[in-house]
C-alpha cells in the first residue's frame, strides 16, 4: 500500500514535471535558416523553419507522402487541369480568413519575387498557364504541360496572406502585376516579423540572425493546438558544442549530432536518439560547359572537365567507402545515383561507383592530363554534415591521381549566391527530392534550362545531353506512373554515364533529444517542432 | 626628459647606448627573459627547418592517408611510422602540422607587422614633418581606423576577399598600420623639437634629407621595439581569424585552424587535434610577448594602444 502510494505520488510528480516541461521547446540547429520569407531560397533549413509559420495547399508526412493541408481535396482531369477545394474554417494568425485570393496572390508573388535566390519556387508556378478562383474556396490551376507531380510540388509553395500587400481584385495576370497596387513584399519585410503572417501552427515572435528564432503557438490553428507554447531555435554550427548543450540541459532537441559522439547519449536514460535515412544526396557538380573554368588551371589553357574521361577519373579516384567509414562514422549510405533505392524512379539497385585510382590515372593520361592540372573544389563549411572535411578528403584523393586539387571552404551565405553566379568549377551540392521522385534532382540540376524556368534552374555546370533532355522533358510531363518511372530510370542511366555530377553518399538524418519527449525523424531532414511531442 | 639640476640616477640616458648592447643586456638581466628568448629561438628554428625535420608535408594532400585519420598520439601509421602526437580528421600527422603551422603563423606575423610598420612609419613621418592639413588628415584616418575593433575590420575584409595567406596578411596590415603611424608621429614630433634638427633646418638642408637622414633613424627605435609585441598580436589575430573560418585555406592549416578543426572532436575525447597546436600557439605568443615586453620596458616606450 505504501509502495503504491509512493508510486502514485512519483507518477504525479512526473506528470507535473512533464506538464511544466511542455511549455517550451528549445532546439539547437546545425544550419541556420537564412530568412523567414518562405519564398526566399528553396533550401532545407529555410523550408523547415517556414513550415512552422506557413502551410502549402498540400503537405508531406515524415516519409514524404502527400496529404491535404490548406486544400481539403483535389482532382485532376487526366491532363492539365487541376481543381483544389480549400479547407473551411482556416484563418491566418491575425484572424483574416483564408480564401482562394490568398492562393492566387501567393502564386503571383513567387513569380514577382525579386529577392529570391536562383528563382526559388518560381520553377513550380512558372508552369501554370492559368489560375482561376471561381469562388472563395476553389482554385483551378491549368498547367502549360501535364504536371503529374503538381500536388507534390504545391506542398513546397507556402501560402501568404493577400492582406500583406495593397491590391484591387487579385487575378493570375502576372504581366499586369496580378492586381497588386503596392510594391511586392521583399525578404526583409518577413524577417522583421511585419509580414510573417501564415496559417501554420506557430507564429513568429522574433528573428535575430545568428542568435535565434523564437516562435509562439498559434492558438487558433485549424489543425489543433500544438503542445509547445513557445519554441526557440538556436543556431549552433559546431557539433561538439551542440551536443554539450544538450548534455548540459540547454537544449531539448538537437539536429545532426556527430555520429562519433552518439555513444555519449546512447544508453543514457536521460536522452533519446532518432536516426532516419534521408533522401539527401551529396555530390559534386562539375563545370562541363565552359572552355575556361574559373578554378581550373591547365598547361594547355583548356577546361579538362569538358572531357568525360577526366570526369570519370575524378569519380574513380574517390574512395566513398572510406569517407563514409572514417569521416561520417558510418552514418551515410554510398550513392551511385541521385536517389536511394526504392524511391519512385530510382534504379532497381543502387549502382556502385568503383574506387580505382590506377584506372583513374590511366583515364587522365588518355585524356592528355597525365601530369594532372590544378583544380579548386568549392564547398560550404556549415551546410551539410562534414561538408568541409569531405571536400578536403576528395581533394586528397584527387591529389593521389595527380590532379592538384585544393579546397575553398566558405560559409553558405557566401557560397550559394556565388554558385548561382557560376563562379565555381567543382562545387558541392546536397539535394533532397522534394517530390520523393527521381525527377526532382534530374529536372533541377541536369536538365537543359527551358525558357519558363521550370527545368534546369540549378544546372550551373552547363550540362547538356540531348538524349537525356528528351527523356527528362518527356518524363516530367507523363501522367502514367509506370511509364514515367521507366523514363526516369532511363534518364538516370544516361546522365550517370556522363559523370557531370559525382554523387558521394546519402546522408542520414540524426537527432538527439531529452527523455520526456518523443521525436519522429523525417526523410527530408526537416527539424520540426511538430515532430516533437511530450512523452506520454 | 629629466629636468636640469635634479640629481640624475646612474642609469645612462637612453639614447646613448647602442641598440645591440641594450637588447643583449635586457636579455641577460632576467632569467625568465633568457628562457623566453631561448624558447622563441627554438620555435623559430623549428619553423625554419620544418620542411627538413617534419615527417610529412601536411600541405601536400597526396601524402595524407584518410585511413590513418584521428589516430591517438603514439599510434603506428599504415606505412610503419609513428604519429607521436596523433593525426587529425584528414589523416594529417600532428607533429608535421604543428611545425608547418608555426611557419605559417610566424610568416603571417612577420610579414604583416613589416608591412604595417612600413605604411605606419611613412604616414607618421609625413604627418610629423609636414603638419597642418596633411597631419590632420592622416591622423583623422588613423583615429577612424583605431575606432573599430581590429577583429571586426579583419573579418569584414576577409569575408569579402576570401581566404588565403596573402589576404590574411593584407587584412592584418590594414588593421595594424594605424597604431604605428600614431607612435611614429609622436616620437618624430619629439625629435623635431631638438636642436640638431633645428640646426639642420637652419643649414638649409632639403626637407627630404632631414626626414630620411635625421628624423627617421632617430625616432624609429620606439616603433621597432613595439613591433615585437605586435608580431605576437598579429599571430593571435591570424589564429582567431582562422579559428572563425575566414583565415588561411583549409588545406594549409595554421595553428589557429588546427585548433578550430580539433575543437569539433574535443567532446569525442580526441583531445590531441586541438590541444597540441594550442600548446604550440601559447608557447609562441608567450615567448614573443615576454621578449617584446622586456625590450619595450628597457627602452621606455609606452604601449601605443
Amino acid at each position: 500500500m505504501t509502495k503504491n502510494l509512493f508510486a502514485a505520488s512519483l507518477l504525479a510528480t512526473t506528470l507535473l514535471a512533464g506538464g511544466a516541461h511542455a511549455q517550451g521547446l528549445k532546439i539547437a540547429l546545425s544550419s541556420e535558416p537564412t530568412a523567414i520569407d518562405p519564398h526566399y531560397h528553396d533550401v532545407t533549413p529555410n523550408n523547415a523553419m517556414t513550415s512552422h509559420i506557413f502551410e502549402g495547399l498540400t503537405r508531406q508526412d515524415e516519409k514524404q507522402g502527400i496529404h491535404p493541408a490548406l486544400a481539403a481535396s483535389w482532382d485532376n482531369d487526366g491532363a492539365n487541369r487541376w481543381t483544389f477545394r480549400l479547407r473551411d474554417g482556416v484563418t491566418f494568425s491575425d484572424g483574416t480568413p483564408f480564401t482562394s485570393e490568398d492562393v492566387v496572390f501567393t502564386f503571383c508573388r513567387t513569380l514577382k519575387n525579386e529577392t529570391a535566390i536562383a528563382g526559388s519556387f518560381a520553377d513550380v508556378t512558372a508552369s501554370f498557364a492559368s489560375v482561376e478562383a471561381p469562388d472563395a474556396k476553389t482554385v483551378v490551376i491549368t498547367t502549360k504541360t501535364p504536371e503529374p507531380l503538381l500536388a507534390n510540388f504545391l506542398s513546397t509553395v507556402r501560402i501568404l496572406s493577400a492582406s500583406i500587400a495593397k491590391h484591387d481584385k487579385i487575378t493570375f495576370d502576372v504581366a499586369n502585376n496580378c492586381g497588386v497596387t503596392s510594391p511586392w513584399p521583399v525578404v526583409g519585410d518577413f524577417n522583421d516579423g511585419k509580414l510573417a503572417l501564415g496559417t501554420g501552427p506557430y507564429k513568429l515572435k522574433s528573428y535575430v540572425r545568428g542568435t535565434g528564432i523564437t516562435l509562439e503557438r498559434n492558438e487558433t490553428y485549424w489543425g489543433g493546438k500544438e503542445p509547445w507554447e513557445s519554441v526557440q531555435f538556436v543556431p549552433v554550427p559546431n557539433a561538439g558544442p551542440r551536443l554539450a548543450g544538450l548534455l548540459a540541459g540547454d537544449y531539448d532537441l538537437i539536429e545532426n549530432p556527430a555520429a562519433r559522439d552518439l555513444g555519449r547519449v546512447k544508453g543514457d536514460k536521460r536522452f533519446g536518439i532518432a536516426i532516419t535515412p534521408s533522401t539527401r544526396v551529396i555530390y559534386y557538380q562539375l563545370d562541363v560547359a565552359r572552355e575556361q573554368s574559373p578554378f581550373v588551371k591547365t598547361a594547355n589553357g583548356k577546361n579538362p572537365l569538358q572531357d568525360v574521361r577526366v570526369r570519370e577519373a575524378i569519380s574513380l579516384a574517390i574512395d566513398r567507402k572510406a569517407i563514409i567509414d572514417r569521416l561520417m562514422d558510418g552514418m551515410a549510405a554510398q550513392a551511385g545515383e541521385f536517389l536511394p533505392t526504392g524511391m519512385f524512379g530510382a534504379l532497381p539497385t543502387q549502382p556502385v561507383l568503383r574506387y580505382d585510382p590506377a584506372a583513374a590515372k590511366k583515364l587522365l593520361a588518355e585524356a592528355g592530363y597525365a601530369d594532372g592540372f590544378q583544380l579548386t573544389i568549392s564547398t560550404t563549411n556549415d551546410r551539410y554534415i562534414n561538408d568541409s572535411q569531405i571536400a578536403q578528403a576528395v581533394a586528397q584523393y584527387l591529389n593521389q591521381i595527380g590532379i592538384k586539387a585544393d579546397v575553398d571552404a566558405m560559409t553558405r551565405t557566401l557560397y550559394f549566391p556565388r554558385r548561382a553566379k557560376k563562379e565555381f568549377s567543382m562545387s558541392v551540392g546536397g539535394w533532397t527530392s522534394a517530390s520523393g521522385e527521381a525527377s526532382s534532382f534530374l529536372r533541377q540540376w541536369a536538365a537543359t534550362p527551358n525558357a519558363a524556368g521550370t527545368l534546369g534552374g540549378s544546372n550551373y555546370g552547363g550540362y547538356k545531353n540531348e538524349a537525356f533532355d528528351k527523356l527528362i522533358y518527356e518524363a516530367v510531363a507523363t501522367m502514367d506512373d509506370t511509364k514515367r518511372s521507366s523514363l526516369l530510370q532511363e534518364a538516370t542511366k544516361t546522365v550517370m554515364k556522363d559523370y557531370a555530377f559525382i554523387p558521394l553518399h546519402f546522408e542520414a538524418g540524426v537527432w538527439a533529444h531529452k527523455a520526456g519527449l518523443t521525436f519522429t525523424g523525417r526523410s527530408d531532414q526537416f527539424t520540426l517542432a511538430m515532430s516533437a511531442r511530450p512523452a506520454q | 626628459m629629466s629636468k636640469p639640476g635634479l640629481p640624475v640616477p646612474s642609469i645612462p640616458a637612453s639614447a646613448d647606448t647602442p641598440l645591440r648592447r641594450r637588447v643583449l643586456k635586457a636579455i641577460r638581466n632576467r632569467p625568465t627573459m633568457r628562457g623566453a628568448a631561448v624558447l622563441l629561438g627554438v620555435l623559430v628554428l623549428l619553423a625554419l627547418l620544418a620542411p627538413f625535420i617534419a615527417p610529412q608535408n601536411p600541405y601536400d594532400l597526396a601524402s595524407l592517408n584518410m585511413m590513418d585519420n584521428r589516430l591517438p598520439p603514439g599510434a603506428a601509421a599504415m606505412g610503419g611510422a609513428t604519429y607521436w602526437l596523433g593525426t587529425d580528421a584528414q589523416g594529417r600527422d600532428m607533429v608535421s602540422a604543428i611545425l608547418y603551422g608555426l611557419r605559417t603563423s610566424l610568416l603571417v606575423g612577420l610579414l604583416s607587422t613589416g608591412g604595417a610598420m612600413l605604411i605606419g612609419i611613412t604616414a607618421g613621418l609625413f604627418a610629423a614633418q609636414i603638419g597642418g592639413a596633411v597631419d590632420a588628415l592622416i591622423m583623422r584616418i588613423v583615429d577612424f581606423m583605431l575606432g573599430f575593433p581590429s577583429i571586426l575590420v579583419a573579418l569584414v575584409l576577409l569575408a569579402s576577399v576570401g581566404r588565403g595567406i596573402d589576404k590574411v596578411i593584407l587584412a592584418i596590415i590594414v588593421v595594424q598600420w594605424a597604431q604605428y603611424a600614431r607612435l611614429m608621429r609622436a616620437s618624430a614630433l619629439v625629435e623635431r623639437r631638438k636642436e640638431y634638427i633645428e640646426a639642420a633646418v637652419n643649414f638649409g638642408l632639403p626637407t627630404r634629407h632631414i626626414m630620411l637622414a635625421h628624423l627617421l633613424p632617430n625616432s624609429v627605435g620606439a616603433v621597432l621595439v613595439v613591433s615585437t609585441i605586435s608580431v605576437a598580436s598579429a599571430i593571435t589575430l591570424e589564429a582567431t581569424l582562422s579559428f572563425l573560418g575566414v583565415g588561411v585555406p583549409v588545406t594549409q592549416p595554421s595553428l589557429g585552424l588546427l585548433i578550430a578543426n580539433g575543437f569539433e572532436y574535443l567532446l569525442s575525447g580526441e583531445y590531441w587535434i586541438a590541444v597540441f597546436p594550442g600548446i604550440a600557439l601559447v608557447l609562441l605568443i608567450v615567448s614573443l610577448n615576454f621578449v617584446g615586453d622586456r625590450l619595450r620596458r628597457s627602452f621606455n616606450v609606452r604601449a601605443s594602444t
